[in-house]
């Protein structure tokens, strides 16, 4: 029996010390720089696998039949974040991917950390297609880092059932009228660049101490009209369809189908000042372990018959020009994208450093906490 | 002796366990406050910032105490209605006891989200109790009814953790002597004097450990202030959730969870202190 119980504390023992010291140097591993063995792997996983790093859905099979088609013995590895904010912590933090999905605030993040690689665009032959303001959005340095590649309005949706005078631009938002009925993102991003176009403030993405308090103080007069902040595009749906929201603010445009489809009276404006646009691209990896298959895969979904899809099935906008004419005319006219300038008075996201958010992230704390 | 090498040997997984998943976890949360950034080169950085923009401003403190007082407001509501229910099951149920626990039970089955979700089809516009209203003639126009304040938070989180309040209770009215209560009687006590000095005084454990068990997870609650809080009804756990979520801000997240850990503590050090709650489990 005492023997027994020796053999049982050397167990414990060896366990521990597996676990205390074998189990995180193995964990770290993949994060460090991988040595001779890692290499073979490398090239090996360059002829038959690809990882992305995507937001849910956007695995969907109309967008890369192209690819598969090209390479069917390559199996396509899609894992799934929830916000930015957990993409960026999952390449920080060593996850190996060759592409990466993030939105364009974000993007300057990726390459500050040296998470993402310069793209040659001349290996892309849809390149030239691109629309060019997008374009622009991911380039840094003189060197382009992310492809755009799918986009979408955020503006203002009204129940024309409930509201008697229609808003015309942000800065009708604060009109007293809306009391009570008003819904706003609970994003600090969102409500801030609301406030500054609002305020007629030109790049709500670098702003002066001055023009900081501004946008706070423009965004505490709000919240007498706000009745509650909006955190997810279903909640809002079911808040708009029940009538508990009139005007909600920073609405995308899937939504607004959504709604008409159901029924519901609703309207969709065009501000004064501009919608809003969210812009999201692809980045390759720093540390991709199939560049080559990575530069394919961007190619094949940037084709206008593969990127089409995203505007007939899921009402988002595409990157890519030539796709505008394959697309269904209902999206083409919700989108404006027969109106030559409509992307010149879209307001898009652009990029911001970790230390202008921090600061809204501050701001947008005291504005809520506010009594 | 041997005996006692067992024990050690049956505690380790244990111990492992616990260091593994709960200290070690812990103390990276207190290393990870001092630090300037959550990667990079800042992640390296020892700073006090986060520690200066905590306490320099005035909201999150604030915010604090009103949470407390959110979560308080709650268990204490919780526990006078779950009382009487306790009461019944333990005294009067007889042999439907189980099949009325069960009932208890089972709405804790279903997602935690869909419940708080389902007070809004019940408070909102389109909802039960405007359509009631609105077919009594006592509102002209359907507008939701407590919806998006403090108020609807503390509706939702009395009626999630109702069930978590009623069990210890009626585990503790279970448990006392019957033939107390029968000489409560016999010495001439009415029922309100027996409940007064005999079964309330007994069942005061099961109350203390229900307001922990109500007390503590509702101050971290983040999911009902965003769905039910309105503009004045949010939490302490939704700003920690915007420098994780949002800001990527993971230094400053740590120090926030740091401090209402350490706020709870202290409050559940001065509530003991206050009601001599190991009288009462000794007693």
């Amino acid at each position: 029996m005492i023997r027994h119980t020796k053999l049982w504390n050397r167990i414990a023992f060896v366990a521990a010390i597996w676990l205390a010291i074998v189990l995180p140097a193995a964990c770290s591993q993949p994060a460090a720089d991988m040595g001779a063995a890692g290499a073979a792997q490398e090239t090996q996983a360059e002829a038959d696998s690809l990882t992305v790093l995507d937001w849910a859905g956007y695995d969907a099979p109309e967008f890369w039949t192209q690819f598969a088609q090209t390479y069917p013995d390559v199996e396509v590895d899609y894992t799934y974040f929830e916000q930015d904010a957990d993409a960026l912590a999952k390449l920080q933090s060593g996850f190996r991917v060759d592409l990466v999905h993030p939105c364009s605030s974000w993007w300057g993040l990726y390459v500050d950390a040296g998470l993402v690689q310069p793209i040659d665009t001349s290996r892309l032959k849809n390149w030239p297609d691109v629309v060019p303001e997008m374009a622009k959005l991911g380039e840094f340095d003189g060197q382009q880092y992310f492809v755009p590649w799918d986009w979408g309005y955020e503006s203002i949706l009204v129940r024309t059932d409930k509201v008697e005078e229609l808003p015309a631009s942000w800065a009708d938002l604060w009109d007293p009228a809306y009391a009570g009925r008003l819904s706003i993102p609970d994003s600090a991003e969102v409500a801030q660049v609301m406030a500054a176009v609002a305020l007629d403030i030109p790049n709500p993405w670098q702003t002066t101490p001055e023009e900081d308090a501004l946008i706070k103080q423009k965004l505490l007069d709000i919240k007498p009209n706000v009745l509650t902040y909006w955190t997810d595009a279903s909640e809002l749906s079911q808040m708009m369809a029940s009538g508990d929201v009139w005007v909600a603010a920073s609405v995308w445009t899937d939504t607004y189908s959504q709604l008409m489809a159901d029924g519901v009276p609703v309207e969709y404006i065009d501000p004064a000042e501009g919608r809003l646009g969210w812009v999201c691209g692809y980045g390759i990896s720093s540390n991709a372990q199939a560049p080559d298959l990575a530069y394919a895969y961007l190619d094949a979904i940037l084709d206008p018959e593969s990127i089409v899809n995203l505007s007939n099935q899921f009402f988002y906008g595409t990157s890519n020009r030539k796709a505008f004419e394959l697309a269904d005319p209902a999206l083409v006219s919700l989108f404006k994208l027969d109106q030559p300038d409509v992307l010149q008075q879209t307001v898009f996201y652009q990029t911001m450093s970790a230390e202008h958010r921090q600061k809204i992230t501050e701001m947008w704390d005291e504005v809520r906490l506010a009594p | 002796m041997r005996q006692r090498r067992w024990l050690i040997v049956l505690m380790s997984p244990l111990a492992l366990w616990l260091g593994l998943l709960f200290l070690a976890p812990l103390a990276t949360m207190v290393v990870f406050t001092f630090r300037a950034g959550s990667f990079g080169p800042e992640h390296d950085v020892f700073t006090l910032e986060n520690y200066r923009t905590f306490f320099g401003n005035p909201v999150y403190g604030r915010l604090l105490l009103s949470s407390a007082w959110i979560s308080f407001v709650a268990s204490v509501l919780s526990i006078l209605l779950a009382y009487p229910l306790a009461y019944y099951l333990a005294f009067q149920a007889g042999a439907h006891r189980l099949t009325l626990l069960l009932v208890i039970i089972v709405p804790a089955w279903i997602s935690f989200l869909l419940r708080v979700f389902a007070w809004k089809l019940i408070l909102g516009s389109g909802g039960l109790l405007n359509i009631v209203l609105m077919a009594a003639g006592l509102v002209d126009e359907p507008a939701p009814i407590l919806l998006y304040s403090r108020s609807a938070v503390i509706v939702a989180l009395v009626y999630s953790y109702m069930p978590f309040v009623a069990l210890p209770i009626f585990v503790a009215l279970q448990r006392i002597d019957r033939s107390l209560i029968e000489a409560a009687s016999d010495l001439g006590g009415t029922g309100w004097q027996t409940f007064r000095d005999v079964i309330l005084p007994l069942s005061m454990p099961g109350v203390a450990a229900a307001f922990f068990l109500i007390f503590i997870p509702t101050l971290g609650e983040y999911v009902t202030p965003l769905l039910l809080g309105g503009t004045d009804g949010l939490m302490f756990g939704n700003v920690i959730q915007s420098q994780f979520a949002r800001a990527l801000n993971w230094p400053l997240g740590s120090l926030m969870s740091l401090a209402v850990l350490l706020f709870t503590l202290a409050l559940l050090a001065v509530f003991v202190r206050l009601t001599r709650l190991e009288d009462w489990v000794q007693g």
